[in-house]
């Protein structure tokens, strides 16, 4: 026997015990890696190459408000920007559903063309839908989803224009930051609302990152005083505008965490007073035959660490094995696109559980270095 | 007798603090031990007989007075120092067995080992036949549960020679044991102490376990009587 089997062989004397500390171990951290990832889901925007290229421009007073079509001459007299196209939220539903989760914009496809170079075509050809006013571009998570082919065709409910979309499906683009949405012509819906004039925002492209703070500022300049004063950002701004409104679910996701952590610390360290209580007299025994108070601490440490770094070796594992390979848009309905678990995140878990370890052994640890022989021989079994 | 006594009590005093009152365990208490006897401390139940056990054995301290074991002032050494200590010259045999229910025979017996230089083979060696000595070469695999009071007993003799101390104590051996283990349990005591030379130290209250004695010691309200 070595002191390491000795070890092993306390730690599992009490199999039943031993598991539940486990598994309880496991649970927890796997639901606080969960929800660590599911807190960066909402606050760390997902980013791409373009996102500081891009550039939306919206109604000062309100994203809902839209703005008149006419300000495009302007824009485009404004150097330093290589394209752009109105950028209009339809928000229909598709076919028969209740919720849909992806969203579709009306755009101009040519100036478009240069704004969605994160995404190339796949499948189907940009020119063709360029020329089918009632086409559209799709992207390849939906098409996938919904098990689409080129040539198919959407039908898209309006919710708040009083019209409907029937669109045939000429284009699939792949490898933006979310390659849900899709896009149609501008024009069609000009004609379905009857011309009214106006766009729900602008997008635009500037030629390098060094002009873009410029170009937002000007683009803000040319519309102030006008009846339509304009708010332009990165899209990347734009993004991180719409994260703030998580701010507070962040909150409170980080006191759930801080819940979870508690209670774990509670759970372990009452298993770990109470294999040490149920096994005082043992101690003593091992202190008159000559172990030393240290010798005892590190038994106890290793017990209490090594259950706790399994449940959370089990529950870490476990979660990043279920985020990984499972379909998180599935199973959100498309609410959740990325749910990294990150490395960080693995370490953050890991060091909670190692914590724990220490803490819920050096208590009864303690308390087994404080009792005397004869004091613990006393203690009945 | 020997010229050295192997155990020297001196003036052992021990006083327990209960509330207000002080309580005498032991009462300036002094009494010396030869090589290879086998002492039988006897008394009424709260005589002070397991105070004066376990200061000799260094588990408890003394209030004032001294112990000696081979010369070596017990009641000097540091904490960490006694632990040693009792690894090497002390064997512990208890009332209540008190052997590690997860662990096999031999590795109850193997324990005491872990804390000395000896490697895996030699330790292997002196646990079988510790365990041969009292008569368990053939259980070594058995755990707790699976022997009877008395073998569980035997075993304890085991762990508590297998480093060959120069000192066994014994606290109530017997008082959990029916006759034919309890005699068994003392037979093994006494050869300890005739064959092997070691000291034992057992308390008892049973008059036939203390025939099996060289020698008994009275103890009454903390003092020596006879
Ligand atoms: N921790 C303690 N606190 C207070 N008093 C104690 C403590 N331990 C022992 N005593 C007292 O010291 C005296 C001697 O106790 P001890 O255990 O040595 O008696 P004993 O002769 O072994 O008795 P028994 O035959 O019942 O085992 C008793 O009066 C007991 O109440
Ligand atoms: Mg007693």
């Amino acid at each position: 026997m070595t002191v390491f089997g000795f070890i092993l062989k306390n730690a599992l004397r009490n199999t039943r015990r031993a598991l539940l500390t486990i598994s309880s171990v496991a649970v927890s951290s796997a639901l606080l890696v969960s929800l660590m990832t599911l807190e960066r889901e909402l606050t760390v925007p997902p980013e791409a190459e373009g996102a500081s290229l891009r550039i939306i421009a919206r109604n000062k007073v309100s994203l809902m408000q839209p703005l008149p079509a006419k300000q495009l001459s302007a824009i485009q007299r404004i150097p330093g920007i290589v394209t752009v196209t109105p950028f209009t939220y339809f928000g229909g539903l598709y076919e028969n559903e209740e919720f849909t989760s992806f969203a579709q914009f009306a755009v101009d496809p040519v100036p478009f063309q240069s704004i969605i170079v994160d995404g190339p075509v796949i499948d189907g050809s940009y020119e063709a839908w360029v020329k089918n006013r009632t086409g559209c571009l799709v992207g390849a998570d939906t098409m996938k989803r919904y098990n689409l082919k080129v040539g198919d065709q959407m039908r898209f409910r309006g919710t708040f224009y009083p019209c409907d979309l029937d669109l045939k499906i000429e284009a699939v683009y792949q490898g933006t930051v979310d390659d849900r949405n899709i896009f149609f012509h501008h024009k069609l819906l000009d004609e379905l609302t009857g011309d009214p004039g106006t766009v729900g925002t602008w997008y635009l492209r500037a030629e390098s990152v060094e002009v873009a703070d410029r170009v937002i500022q000007q683009v803000n300049d040319t519309f102030a005083n006008t009846s339509a004063e304009v708010r332009a950002e990165s899209e990347r701004a734009f993004q991180m505008g719409f994260v703030s409104m998580w701010g507070n679910v962040s909150n409170l996701i980080r006191g759930v965490n801080l819940v979870v952590v508690f209670t774990l610390v509670l759970v372990a360290v009452s298993t770990m007073s109470m294999a040490v209580r149920e096994r005082f007299r043992e101690l003593a025994v091992l202190k008159a035959l000559g172990f030393q108070r240290r010798d005892l601490f590190g038994f106890i440490l290793a017990e209490g660490f090594g259950l706790s770094v399994i449940g959370g070796a089990v529950g870490i594992g476990g979660a990043w094995a279920f985020w990984t390979f499972s379909d998180i848009q599935q199973m959100t309905n498309g609410f959740l696109i990325v749910f990294e678990v990150t490395p960080r995140i693995v370490g953050m878990a890991a060091a909670v559980a190692s914590v724990l370890g220490v803490v819920s052994s050096i208590g009864p640890a303690i308390s087994v270095g404080r009792m005397s022989v004869v004091e613990g021989l006393k203690t009945l079994d | 007798m020997a010229a050295d006594p192997i155990v020297q009590v001196r003036d052992l005093s021990k006083l327990y603090r209960q509330g207000d009152i002080d309580v005498t365990a032991l009462n300036h208490v002094s009494v010396d031990i030869q090589p290879a006897e086998f002492v039988v401390l006897m008394g009424p139940s709260g005589s002070g007989k397991s105070t004066l056990l376990h200061i000799i054995a260094g588990i408890d301290r003394p209030t004032s007075g001294d112990v000696l074991v081979q010369g070596i002032n017990v009641g000097n050494l540091s904490e960490s120092d006694l632990a040693t200590w009792r690894n090497q010259y002390v064997g512990f045999v208890f009332q209540s067995f008190n052997l590690i229910p997860v662990l096999t025979a031999a590795e109850n017996v193997e324990l005491p080992l872990l804390l000395t230089r000896l490697d895996r083979k030699s330790r292997k060696e002196q646990v079988q036949a510790a365990l041969e000595l009292v008569g368990l070469g053939d259980r070594l695999h058995h755990r707790p549960d699976q022997l009877s009071g008395g073998q569980q007993q035997r075993v304890a003799i085991a762990r508590a020679l297998v480093t060959d101390p120069v000192l066994i104590v014994a606290d109530e051996p017997t008082g959990n044991l029916d006759a034919k283990s309890a005699s068994d349990v003392l037979d093994i005591l006494r050869s300890l102490s005739s064959r092997s030379g070691k000291t034992v130290i057992m308390v008892t209250h049973d008059p036939k376990a203390a025939g099996y004695g060289t020698r008994s010691l009275h103890l009454e309200k903390g003092e020596i009587v006879a």
